[in-house]
This record gives structure tokens, C-alpha cells and sequence, in this order.
């Protein structure tokens, strides 16, 4: 999923006289943060998808090509780690992009949101023929930013309490002991299923199985966007760049 | 001189090698018939005999080579259109009078296992299934054979075969534990093995970890104690100690202890599942109908609306 795509070195370019050709909308750390997680995302959901169907039948065989359930049980935990430190990371690159003054609110989500779901869906069943006016991020792509926080929040610190269980029993007040073991787990093995569900479907069909990005929309190798198609599928991020130059 | 010590030599000869030429005839005279075999015959009520010996797997176990099909069946002399004999030990005899109830085939069999593995029959008989047993002559509890199979095939330990290895002991506990008839009569949460199998302890034995405990790890195994009583190895403080080894949970708390316990999930849990299992199917039906109102959507555009493509 797009980690972040709120630097923005277009910045100057508003004030250039030529409309470039392409624009980047990720940075080479923000590229590299979405490599990282979405491979530890990947063999974090191997590996843990054997465990969370451990009765059903080929999960036994699964788990011994990665090695058997202790060394699973290892790349689990290390992935989940790694894909945490990348999570922290990332709140780190905010914070400099902030203090560069670089950071554009362009992933949050706004009233606007709403009206562009309702708009889209009109468009998706017939009631309009007029497209989306979407900003630089759709709402659809601002799911896809959140969904990590969400997964972060549920299933990272679920999964960091059930990796150092004896720790976390520290954390936990006594009135909270006959449950809170098993809602960690329930925690941890649903959301995770979410996370999965979610990205199997949106994130591989708006990134991969579209027939305008089939196989794959290369922008998370090159980070850049040509500019027409900025101008269709973001038009209002086109405006705000480019203003009256864009009109034609 | 010389007789006396021809005397020695034969008597020594035969202390050493008759046991085993007995043992070998002696089995093969039994298996001659009970080799072929087939099928049961009713000793008595409700209680079925099976006669047939499995030569080769009885031969590969751990009891086969060396164990007379006399050592165990002790009742039976070398000839078997003989009656049984009474020649048994004392103890042996007594002990297969307090398992008759639950030992039905042949107890004195049963109880022979006494004579080769004195010191688990002990443990044995001071564990919770020992004394229910034994002492109360209850129909219900392990004797040795309800664990580790009939004593003509018994595995190692190590042995994926065997009914106590490592990976298949939960299941063999579960025979019993599993039984609703059991669990009520004598007072044990009846979800006991259903919280186990999903719990992770559980679910890693499934997947073949090593280290995983499966029943006997935090239980015991022969000398298998009551959750009530004080000896038992997860009984009051016992469990911090149990769970907190070096090779599980070092350092483990009071807290951390309560993680597993097998009792049915409590309710804030349970509605916390079924929320996020709501959640998770909301997210789902939005996400499939959104991606198939796109397609629609998109299969549309291109085909009836082509000069229409982006905006």
C-alpha cells in the first residue's frame, strides 16, 4: 500500500513555466519504506496463516517449507519487528518532512472524501457521467494509508504483547487477566485476517488487476506519475499544481 | 572334580540361555495359532477378546525379542489345553483384583505390567486415574494399555507411532478428556481439550514444534495429580513454577500464568471476537463491492463510452 506520498518536490515546480512530463508522488525512503512493508506484510501472512488454520489440512505441509513451526514461529517474530521498526520509521520521515516544511495533509482524510465516494459511486452505477474530482490521493488510496495504522495498532501491538508475553503480563492490570490473553489473540488472528482480506482484494485489485495499471502500477519502482495520468485520475491535485496553465 | 564342574557349566548354560530359547518356543507355540487368528471372542458380556497377534509389529515393539507371551499372561502355563494356573505373585494378584472393573480382558496381564516397571506403577497408583483406579475400582481411568496401546505393540516414545510420543498424546489423553460423560461426572471444564487445540500451545503441536507442550509437559504424566490437589504441578504456585522453566516462560508472573487455563472464553472476549469478526465481514462486503461496482464500471467505459475514457 502507499506508505506515504506526501513529500512534495513538486513544490517548485508550480512556479516553472513547462508542465514536466512526470511528477514524483514517491520519495526514494518512502518507496523503500513500502518494500519493506510489504514483504515482512508477506511472510508475516504466510507464516502466520498456517498457524491461524493450523487444523485445516495443508497447513502442516506449508509450514514445513518455511522451515518447520520453530523456524516459522522465528520469521514470524522478526518480520513483525522489522515491519514495526518500518512503521516507526516512517513516523520518523513524517516529522522531517514536517520539519522541512515538505509535509502537504495530502493523505488525510476530509469532508471531501464523502462527497468524492458518492460521486464515484453515481459514476461506478450510472447516475453520473461525471468522474470523481479527486486530490492527489483518492479516498480509496487514503483506506489503503490508514489501514496500516489500523493494523499497526491492533495487530502490532497484539502481536508484540503475544511475542513477549511475560513482559506484556506486566502491562496488564489484574482485573484484566481472565480476558485480555484471549482478545489479544482474537486481536491478532482476526485483524490480521482483515488485513489480508483487504489487501487481497483492494490493494492487488487497484494496484495490479485494473485493467489501467495490469500487472502492476509501476509507480512503487519509479515512484513517478506521467502527467496526463495525473490529470485524469487526480484532477484536483492537477489544478492545485498547475492552476490555469492546465486548462487547455 | 571334574563332574562337579561339568555340573557348574551345564548350570550355567541354562540360566543363560534357556529364558531366552523358552521364551522364543514358548512364542512361537502361542503365535502358531494366535498369529492366524482372526476376530474376537466374548469373554464375557460386553467384553471382547481379540485373539489375533500381529506377529511381525509385535516383533518390532519394544516388549518383542525378549518378553515370553507367558511373562504377562501369567494365568496360562506353557500348554495351553491346560487350565489356568493361579501361580501368580501376591502382589501382582492383588493388584489385578483392583483393576478387574476397569480391566476386564485379562488383569492379571494388565497387572503384570508391575512386575518389569515397578517404580511407574507406583506413580502410577498414587496419580488421580491411578487411585480412581485402584483404590475407588472405577470403570473409569487409564490402566497402563489405555495410553500406550496393547503391550504386543508398544512403541518407543520417540516413535510417531507410539500413543504417548510427543505428537500424538493429546490425542490419546483426548479419548477420555474429551467425553462429556467424563468431564461431568467428575467435575473438569468439558471445553478442556477444544481450548488446548486452540490455543498456541496447540495449534504449534499440530504443526510439528517440539517445544510446544502438549498435556503431559505441564501435567504430568503417571503421576498425574487432580486440579484440586496441592501437589499438582499447575496447582496454586506450582503453575508460576511449571510454566516459568528456562525452556518456556522464565520469569513467568501471576499474570502471565492466567493466559492458559482451558476454561471457556470469557464473555468480553467472546463478543470482542464476534465484533472484529463483523468488522472484518463489513470491510470485506464493502471492499468486493466496491472492486466489482469498478470493474462494471470499467468494462463500461471501454466498451460503449470510448471516447470517454478518463473523464
Amino acid at each position: 500500500m502507499p506508505m506515504s506520498a506526501i513529500a512534495c518536490s513538486e513544490r517548485g515546480i508550480n512556479m516553472n513555466k513547462h508542465i514536466p512530463a512526470e511528477i514524483e508522488r514517491f520519495d526514494l525512503s518512502a518507496r523503500i519504506q513500502h518494500v519493506i512493508m510489504f514483504t515482512t506484510f508477506l511472510l508475516l501472512s504466510f507464516t502466520g496463516w498456517g498457524l491461524k488454520y493450523a487444523y485445516a489440512d495443508p497447513s502442516s505441509a506449508w509450514i514445513t517449507i518455511w522451515g518447520g513451526a520453530k523456524t516459522a514461529g522465528i520469521i514470524h517474530r522478526t518480520a513483525g519487528i522489522i515491519m514495526l521498526l518500518d512503521f516507526l520509521y516512517h513516523q520518523f520521515y513524517l516529522l522531517n518532512l514536517w520539519r522541512k516544511k515538505d509535509l502537504r495533509l495530502t493523505v488525510v482524510p476530509m469532508p471531501k472524501d464523502v462527497v468524492d465516494f458518492f460521486q464515484n459511486v453515481a459514476y461506478y452505477v450510472g447516475l453520473s457521467k461525471k468522474k470523481a474530482n479527486f486530490g492527489k490521493f483518492s479516498y480509496m488510496q487514503k483506506f489503503d494509508y490508514w489501514a496500516v495504522y489500523w493494523g499497526m495498532f491492533i495487530i502490532g501491538t497484539s502481536g508484540l504483547f503475544l511475542a513477549f508475553p511475560v513482559m506484556a503480563s506486566y502491562v496488564f492490570p489484574t482485573w484484566s487477566i481472565s480476558w485480555a490473553w484471549d482478545v489479544l489473540f482474537i486481536m491478532h488472528s482476526d485483524e490480521a485476517l482483515l488485513a489480508i482480506v483487504f489487501i487481497l482484494f483492494f490493494h492487488f485489485y487497484n494496484e495490479h488487476l485494473r485493467s489501467d495499471v495490469f500487472p502492476m502500477n509501476y509507480m512503487w519502482l519509479t515512484g513517478k506519475m506521467p502527467i496526463e495520468e495525473l490529470k485524469h485520475k487526480h484532477p484536483a491535485e492537477y489544478e492545485y499544481l498547475y492552476g490555469d496553465k492546465g486548462k487547455k | 572334580m571334574k563332574i562337579w564342574l561339568n555340573t557348574l557349566l551345564l548350570l550355567v548354560f541354562t540360566v543363560v540361555s534357556a529364558p531366552a530359547a523358552n521364551a522364543a518356543s514358548d512364542n512361537a507355540s502361542c503365535l502358531t495359532c494366535h498369529g492366524a487368528m482372526q476376530g474376537t471372542v466374548e469373554k464375557e458380556k460386553g467384553v471382547l477378546v481379540n485373539l489375533h497377534i500381529d506377529q511381525a509389529k509385535f516383533e518390532k515393539s519394544v516388549h518383542g525379542g525378549f518378553v515370553a507371551c507367558v511373562d504377562c499372561h501369567l494365568t496360562f502355563g506353557p500348554n495351553p489345553h491346560q487350565a489356568p494356573s493361579a501361580n501368580v505373585a501376591k502382589a501382582v494378584k492383588d493388584m489385578a483384583n483392583a483393576i478387574s472393573a476397569k480391566s476386564k480382558v485379562d488383569a492379571v496381564a494388565q497387572a503384570a505390567c508391575l512386575n518389569c516397571h515397578p517404580d511407574m506403577y507406583k506413580e502410577y497408583a498414587s496419580s488421580i486415574h491411578g487411585r480412581n483406579v485402584i483404590k475407588k475400582r472405577s470403570g473409569d481411568g487409564p490402566v497402563c494399555t489405555s495410553c500406550h496401546g496393547s503391550a504386543h505393540y508398544i512403541q518407543p516414545k520417540t516413535n510417531r507411532e507410539s500413543m504417548v510420543n510427543h505428537f500424538s498424546v493429546v490425542s490419546t489423553c483426548g479419548n477420555c478428556h474429551e467425553e462429556k460423560s467424563i468431564s461431568e461426572k467428575y467435575g473438569f471444564s468439558p471445553l478442556v481439550m477444544e481450548r488446548y487445540l486452540e490455543s498456541f500451545h496447540g495449534r504449534k503441536v499440530k504443526l510439528g514444534h517440539p517445544g510446544a507442550p502438549v498435556c503431559s509437559n505441564c501435567h504430568g504424566a503417571h503421576d498425574v495429580k487432580g486440579q484440586k490437589d496441592a501437589a499438582s504441578p499447575v496447582a496454586g504456585a506450582n503453575k508460576k513454577k511449571t510454566c516459568g522453566t528456562a525452556a518456556c516462560h522464565p520469569g513467568a508472573t501471576d499474570k502471565f500464568i492466567a493466559a492458559i487455563t482451558h476454561k471457556p472464553l470469557h464473555p468480553i472476549a467472546h463478543y470482542s471476537e464476534i465484533a472484529l469478526i463483523l468488522l472484518t465481514l463489513g470491510v470485506f462486503i464493502f471492499i468486493v463491492v466496491h472492486v466489482f461496482l469498478d470493474i462494471y464500471a470499467d468494462v463500461r467505459d471501454r466498451l460503449f463510452r470510448k471516447g470517454n475514457k478518463h473523464e
